[in-house]
């Protein structure tokens, strides 16, 4: 644990005290990754600042064009907003597939962007949503789309010191959902998941995103099983052509919670029931 | 801003009803608030990462793992442990020695479900598993069997097993509480 935790009030205040921190520091917002790592002293950090009652993080707001989700957001809290069930499908769906319902309550999803695990699901639902991330360093900000976000295994773009203050999604209308597969049903990591989100018009798929999670370094877009979809209309024959498609788009690896081929091989079959879900 | 060094915090938080004021370390997590500095010892330490459910409280009214939230986290907020959860009156500080027969007039009937039930063998899952529950009902008293499945997934049990479990807390739910 660290010797010394800073609560600021706000942003204005934790730029103006970051300079006499220690220098290893670390923001602590929902604790669920952080605090664990504590626990087994795998956190090094002399400081932690607590961003967790900054109320410019949790608000979950829109624009014309835009629906912003602040860091501080808890994954529990989007499920009751109704901005998040009328716009981003695929995200409310992943919801109830993310963790446990009590570390649903504390976990945030600037906290599942930050720690960039390559099977996050949160992010790999904002991913196919077309999220940005919006980034601050010392009072500047700048925007990055997330999928450029992650770098590596827990590897971001994120600078010392350089905070997450939320995502920014278009509004667009369309279906969308998330689906995964791991050792159980509920509180799972996952083998692979899916997470897509699809725009139809009188039946034919005119815009599609869709993201992989756990089958890669960090989370993926199936940009090439997008490009044969969109202009098709859902048939069983398209279904099973995309997930054919996605098969080859992909090279995941074997590692201590599966096996290359068979995530190759569940990550047709998830593309295949998303589809099947969304054509209904 | 606070600025939390050791030893220097003082914490205000409601616990099971009554108000508590303490000086703490400020780097202390809020299971060992709730164990080394209320002594209270219903929640237990389990595997620290959020994964057994052992430690888990409410904070105003939501099912937490105190494992892994700070206790400076609950300043200014309401926590209840299992030594919250019997009916009045309100316990603070278990001293082990209660009288046992006044003790089971008080159980809540979700405690006394797990009884008839048989849902405690070795009973270090149980406080974290019938907090889970007290969130549940309370949100959602109607709860379907699948529901209570899925909001019990925050909680693991090495040796009951969880059928009884999850017949307990949906018999529960048909007491009048």
């Amino acid at each position: 644990m660290p010797s010394i935790i800073v609560k600021p009030k706000n942003l204005k205040e934790i730029w103006k005290i970051l300079p006499e921190l220690p220098a290893k520091r670390k923001y602590l917002s929902g604790g669920t990754d952080l605090v664990a790592s504590a626990n087994n002293r795998l956190d090094d950090s002399g400081c932690w600042i607590d961003i967790t009652d900054i109320s410019d993080l949790r608000k979950i707001t829109e624009t014309k064009d835009k629906i912003f989700i602040g860091a501080g957001v808890k994954i529990a809290e989007l499920k009751e907003s109704k901005l998040v069930a009328k716009w981003l499908p695929a995200l409310y769906s992943a919801v109830d597939k993310f963790a446990s319902p009590s570390l649903r309550n504390m976990a945030t999803l600037g906290g599942n962007a930050g720690t960039a695990s390559p099977c996050g699901d949160g992010i790999c639902a904002l991913c196919s949503e077309r999220a940005e991330i919006i980034l601050e360093h010392f009072g500047k900000r700048r925007k990055v789309p997330l999928i450029d976000f992650f770098t590596g295994p827990k590897k971001t773009v994120l600078r010392k010191d350089e905070l997450i203050i939320g995502f920014e999604m278009p509004k667009w209308t369309h279906s969308g959902v998330h689906l995964k597969l791991g050792p159980r049903t509920d509180f799972a990591i996952s083998k692979a998941a899916v997470s897509i989100c699809i725009e139809l018009v009188k039946g034919k798929i005119c815009s599609c995103s869709i993201a992989l999670a756990s089958v890669a370094p960090t989370i993926v877009m199936a940009r090439k099983v997008s490009k044969f979809l969109e202009t098709k209309s859902l048939t069983s024959e398209t279904v099973e052509k995309a997930s054919e498609i996605i098969k080859t788009e992909i090279s995941p690896i074997t590692d201590i919670r599966s096996e290359a081929e068979y995530r190759r091989e569940i990550t047709g079959i998830l593309l295949q029931r998303a589809l099947t879900a969304l054509s209904n | 801003m606070r600025v939390y060094k050791q030893e220097l915090f003082k914490i205000q938080c409601v616990v099971n009803g009554r108000r508590i004021r303490k000086t703490i370390p400020s780097n202390i997590t809020l299971l060992e608030f709730i164990r080394d500095f209320l002594d209270l010892k219903g929640a237990k330490q389990g595997c620290l990462e959020g994964e057994c459910g052992a430690c888990m409280v409410l904070v105003d009214a939501k099912a937490v793992n105190s494992c892994l939230m700070m206790a400076v986290h609950v300043h200014g907020k309401e926590i209840t442990t299992i030594e919250g959860i019997p009916l009045n009156p309100p316990l603070t500080k278990g001293d082990g020695k209660g009288d046992l027969e006044g003790m089971s007039a008080n159980l809540h009937p979700l405690q006394k479900s797990f009884i008839e039930e048989g849902a405690v063998q070795c009973g270090f899952c149980t406080p974290g598993f019938i907090i889970s529950a007290r969130a549940l009902l309370k949100k959602n008293p109607k709860a379907s069997v699948s529901e209570i499945k899925k909001s019990l997934t925050s909680n693991l049990c090495r040796c009951t097993g969880y059928e009884k479990i999850i017949k307990a807390v949906d018999k529960a739910k048909k007491c009048n509480w």
